[in-house]
């Protein structure tokens, strides 16, 4: 006969949890693109302008890249069979890490599962009790996770304020084993870059140590797009580099650049990279093509920066507030979260698609649809996108 | 439906113009030099603002008192969803009036009481409700060190309107007043009264990709707690005296030790060995003790962490200690409403070594701080 359990309903919380969000609004309705990541998608059965995908090249449809995927599964199969430290290293992996290496101009570089598996698995290791983590106050939430995962201190400054920075600091200086800085390279919500340069001569001066998460940046910013690095003119300057290989680059995975001390450090210490298995050869194939097209055809990052400043400069002229944005992510700022979300709504029934982004992610009275710009978008899709937003600012009061 | 408790002390910030320091106990030699009543004044101007700009009234029920105590402005308003709870039984009012109607307030169980006046009214209400309801003030005072008032009617009205939304929670806010003792002596010296629930900005912290959960203020309190916890066990060797106001009393008490809300108690390996010390008591305490360390924490509406609320921490405690051994915590709602931390310690050459420090790290959760500025008071 079955015993009758009744301690307790080990599952209620799963569906009352839901239902919570749900009844707050807060669940994600999540949209399904029948079509590839193009600047032309089609979601949910519509044909909509892509302005909320990361896939600034919009390489994740470049020949190449394909076949560096197809090739690659032909050569070495589906699946690396392991994790990289026991039998999933392959020659193609190794091949990715050197070209990296040379393309961020930076001693070494390793390879991760994804961009969050670099920043969860490194940040825990880099520092301790002793130590100190300081961070910017809008750094991106793997961070943060990477950050709660270590017994170190913690201390924010204002965003890109290098005053506080400093004050931060002089006073971990006197207190601490090790001094780790952590920043964003380009902020995902405003689109401006942080201040790299002073980071690291401030860092210097207090024998800190310096991680930028690039993930927004690579592909996007710096001489071809080789990232904040290169855009302060301080390759191999900054400690640690990370950043993805699932944004401009087209693909999938994370990396880190920078010495050879940090990537042997790396992977023998994080454990997202040693107990995750390695990316699959296609993967791998087209990273490596990624890092090819970046290094052989620089129209790209020039059509992504010419795109980014008609639209810019055409939302301005309509009387749009684009905030502080020094890159191809462009918030449209609204005001009231309502506001942004009606936006967003209407503006996906006219056929674009971009993201509200509301209270408290930004400021109550910040509301934002956040576009992110691509390559692959022409003058004409551009122009389309702007009368939604003119026609529908109109309606709405906003300009 | 929400209740709103409304209330005016109608004599409140008559003082200010003519040179007294409040209306306590002197509002015929104000009217007498010539004083003319702001509150009724300031507290329509909220209530108009409030309900012009956010026109939400339908889920709303106001309580309130009679003629000037808070139903002509209801009435100049035209807000008609209103139960008056108490008649004054003269037409100039005092503070005697602003208690009972309190009471009242505490029997209908409003959800919040707006109340219109300085210090000195906040008192009344505290002296009744204590913990019970919370505040909200329309700032209308002479003295306004209490951090219970919106920074004005405006701003008043717009918390109004995010608490009635649901925005705003209910957090620890302090009663600040003069200390009249000390003011007959002819020191102008502000002290804490108590602490109440009042409004505040709730924390977030980032659940989902793009979804965030409040968490009360009690729960930022417990992780302070945690990390002073930590931080005693490490250091066994030193004294650690415990300051006044509502986040300190929180933290003494999950730590177990039956703290002084109001003054400063000492503790050493665990044990309380001083209660509601006085500056002599502290100084004998530091004698006995090489290391000791204080924990401060902003009270009132301008943050102060030294000089209010506080003055057995003296110049000559304080450099005994030495500011590096002083810890903020605050919570962030506490730091939203006063960015600055502030000292007056009655002493410039101490306030001067602040002043040459130019900041804190304030403890604002579990191992983790932020940089705060710090201001003496020759602003």
């Amino acid at each position: 006969m079955m015993t009758q359990v009744t301690k307790r309903n080990a599952n209620a919380f799963l569906k009352e949890e839901y239902q919570d969000l749900v009844s707050k609004n807060l669940e994600w309705n999540i949209r399904t693109l029948e079509s590839g990541s193009k600047p032309h998608s089609i979601v949910d059965g519509k044909e909509v302008i892509m302005l909320c995908s990361n896939n600034y090249l919009n390489l994740s449809n470049h020949p190449r890249l394909i076949k560096g995927a197809i090739d690659a599964a032909k050569k070495y199969g589906a699946g690396s069979g392991s994790v990289r430290a026991i039998a999933g290293t392959m020659k193609i992996h190794r091949e990715v890490e050197k070209r990296l290496a040379t393309f961020k101009r930076t001693e070494s570089s390793l390879i991760y599962q994804t961009g969050f598996a670099a920043n969860s698995g490194l940040i825990p290791q880099l520092v301790g009790e002793a130590d100190i983590v300081i961070s910017d106050e809008l750094n991106h939430g793997s961070i943060i996770d990477g950050v709660r995962l270590t017994k170190a201190q913690r201390a924010v400054y204002k965003h890109r304020d290098m005053g506080e920075l400093e004050k931060v600091l002089i006073d971990a200086d006197k207190k601490y084993r090790r001094i780790l800085i952590i920043s964003d390279g380009v902020f995902s919500m405003d689109g401006d870059i942080a201040p790299m340069d002073k980071i690291v001569k401030l860092a210097n001066q207090y024998g800190a140590m310096t991680y930028v998460d690039d993930a927004h940046g690579e592909g996007v910013i710096g001489e071809d797009g080789r990232g904040i690095g290169a855009h302060f003119h301080i390759e191999g300057k900054i400690d640690v580099e990370m950043g993805t290989f699932s944004k401009a680059f087209g693909c999938v995975g994370g990396l880190i650049a920078g010495s050879q001390d940090l990537v042997n450090f790396a992977y023998n210490k994080s454990r997202t990279w040693l107990l995750s298995g390695s990316h699959p050869p296609a993967v791998s194939g087209a990273q490596l093509a990624a890092i090819d097209v970046l290094e052989t055809e620089p129209e790209h990052v020039k059509r992504l920066w010419d795109n980014t400043v008609y639209f810019k400069k055409e939302l301005n002229s309509m009387g749009f507030n684009t905030g502080n944005s020094e890159t191809p992510i462009t918030p449209v700022i609204v005001g009231e979260s309502s506001k942004a979300k009606e936006l967003s709504n209407s503006l996906f029934k006219e056929g674009v698609y971009a993201l509200p982004i509301v209270f408290p992610m930004v400021a109550r009275d910040k509301a934002r649809i956040r576009t992110m710009i691509n390559a692959g978008l022409t003058k004409k899709d551009l122009d389309f996108a702007l009368g939604k937003f003119e026609t529908l600012g109109k309606q709405l009061s906003i300009i | 439906m929400i209740k709103i408790g409304f209330i005016i002390n109608p004599i409140a910030g008559m003082g200010g113009r003519v040179g007294l320091k409040g209306t306590d106990g002197v509002v015929d030699k104000a009217i007498s030099l010539g004083a003319i009543p702001v509150a009724p004044q300031k507290a329509l101007g909220m209530l108009k603002e409030f309900h012009s700009s956010y026109s939400n009234q339908d889920n709303v029920h106001w309580y309130t008192c009679e003629g000037s105590m808070g139903d002509d402005a209801l009435t100049a308003a035209k807000i008609t969803n209103k139960t008056i709870i108490y008649t004054p039984s003269h037409t100039s009012t005092s503070a005697h009036d602003t208690r009972e109607a309190g009471k009242k307030f505490l029997e209908s169980q409003i959800d919040l009481l707006v109340f219109c006046g300085g210090d000195g009214t906040a008192r009344d209400l505290f002296s009744v409700l204590d913990k019970k309801i919370p505040l909200l003030g329309i700032p209308a005072g002479v003295k306004m060190h209490s951090s219970v008032f919106g920074i004005t009617t405006s701003a008043t009205a717009k918390m109004l309107h995010e608490f009635i939304k649901g925005r705003l929670t209910i957090g620890d806010t302090e009663i600040m007043d003069l200390d009249e003792d000390l003011y007959r002596k002819g020191e102008w010296k502000v002290r804490l009264f108590g602490v109440v629930k009042g409004i505040v900005e709730p924390t977030y912290i980032q659940v989902g990709k793009e979804s965030f959960e409040s968490v009360s203020d009690d729960a930022v309190k417990e992780e302070l707690a945690d990390h002073i916890h930590d931080e005693m066990e490490k250091n066994k060797e030193v004294l650690y005296l415990f300051g006044s106001g509502g986040t300190i009393d929180f933290i003494a008490k999950k730590l177990g030790f039956d703290h002084t809300l109001l003054g400063i108690d000492a503790i050493y390996q665990n044990q309380l060995v001083g209660k509601d010390l006085n500056e002599s008591q502290i100084l004998d305490l530091l004698n006995k003790h090489k290391k000791a360390k204080v924990l401060l924490s902003p009270i009132g509406a301008q943050g102060f962490i030294l000089g209010r609320g506080n003055l057995q921490l003296s110049p000559r405690v304080i450099k005994k200690i030495g500011l590096d051994n002083i810890l903020i915590v605050a919570t962030p709602s506490k730091l939203s409403h006063t960015s600055i931390l502030r000292v007056d310690t009655g002493d410039r050459k101490v306030d001067a070594l602040f002043m040459k420090r130019e900041f804190y790290m304030v403890l604002i959760g579990y191992r983790l701080s932020r940089v705060v500025k710090i201001q003496t008071n020759n602003f």
